[in-house]
């Protein structure tokens, strides 16, 4: 049987509904934040008419799965009724919290990484996945400040909860990038550290160096949408696509300060690129690796 | 004292500017009122001041972009 072929989409973005449904060609997929559809019936129904289109996915951003604390089940509930209106290819959330003890932080925060958190998530994602009737893939996300009362490293705290709770990892590139640069890891050693059998979707985006508000001498990356997709992270892509054994879904995600929808175009364009140079060097190892064994 | 009273801690610190403010101040002061054991405060004392700054200021910053939404 043949292998599923890599797909590239967009985020959904008002400001590029024209665009994308003009070159639905082009485009294999795109992704919707669920979160904007989860209170009106007649708005939610407006994603039936688009996944008549193009396929869908749904990403989440506020649930909050990756706490010791339990997610809300009135939120999974909405989520629930959304999966019956526009049947999505697939959903995602996020390796964050986003609330506790009654005080909304109002986007993605990392948990300390510790059992404690490692035992939450899993529940979490068992009863999410209850709800929903599907388990989420979950996204890495980007964070300036290291979470206090860790015992694990990132990625090893992600593992234990990815092959625990048996679920798929959206590998945001750009956060990996972000994460590395202000820790001062290898964004390339750290990829060689990703779970890459779990990986099925890829995020990538673009962010800023920001000025560090004490030291003049340090600056931080963030991870902010607002930007162009560094060349590093096409690098970092073509790197995944030569690693990973899966097809990958690759998503271009923008949140402001839009460019026209040209650049968007050529923007996939590269990531299509990027994959297939990975994946033509991929197949070389693959064909050299037999010649090899018989040296 | 579990991890879900350090989450809470700190959800408030990046969504209460004057807590933070105390916080940046004197961490050990702040931490001496809240429900948490020794290990707990001091590893929240140990917080990269620059860090808790920006992350809050993202956090923030976000909040209001969805509120105008």
């Amino acid at each position: 049987m043949a292998a599923a072929p890599d797909r590239f989409g967009l985020s959904w973005r008002p400001e590029y509904a024209a665009g994308i449904l003009c070159h639905a060609d082009e485009i294999d997929l795109v992704e919707i934040i669920a979160d904007n559809f989860l209170n009106d019936a007649s708005v939610a129904r407006s994603l039936r008419t688009l996944s008549a289109q193009l396929p869908i996915s749904l990403h989440s951003v506020s649930l909050g799965l990756a706490s010791s604390l339990p997610v809300e089940t009135r939120r999974l509930d909405k989520l629930a009724r959304l999966f019956d209106i526009c049947t999505p290819d697939s959903w995602s959330e996020h390796f964050a919290f986003v609330r506790a003890g009654g005080h909304e932080i109002g986007h993605l925060a990392a948990p300390p990484r510790n059992d404690e958190t490692i035992d939450g998530t899993i529940k979490n994602i068992h009863l999410a996945a209850r709800i929903v009737a599907r388990a989420p893939v979950l996204e890495n996300i980007a964070t300036l400040i290291r979470p206090p009362l860790s015992t694990y490293g990132e990625w090893r705290w992600m593992d234990h909860i990815l092959n625990a709770a048996s679920c798929g990892l959206l590998l945001d590139l750009h956060n990996l990038l972000a994460n590395c640069a202000n820790c001062g890891d290898d964004p390339g050693q750290t990829l060689r550290r990703v779970p890459l059998d779990r990986v099925q979707t890829v995020h990538l985006s673009g962010g800023k160096w920001i000025k560090d508000p004490r030291n003049p001498d340090r600056r931080h990356l963030l991870d902010d949408h607002l930007h162009d997709v560094p060349d590093i992270v096409y690098d970092l892509l073509s790197t995944l696509a030569e690693l990973s054994p899966n097809p990958l879904t690759v998503i271009i995600e923008r949140d402001g300060n839009f460019p026209a929808f040209e650049i968007m175009r050529d923007q996939l364009q590269r990531a299509r690129d990027a994959v297939a140079s990975g994946r033509a060097r991929r197949l070389q190892h693959h064909r050299q690796e037999p010649q090899l064994e018989h040296c | 004292m579990s991890t879900a009273d350090v989450e809470t801690f700190l959800a408030r610190l990046y969504t209460d500017e004057d807590l933070r403010a105390r916080f940046l101040r004197s961490p050990d002061e702040v931490l001496s009122r809240e429900p948490l054991s020794a290990q707990q405060r001091s590893a929240l004392a140990a917080i990269d001041p620059s860090e808790l700054i920006l992350a809050a200021d993202s956090h923030g910053h976000k909040r209001t972009s969805r509120r105008r939404r």
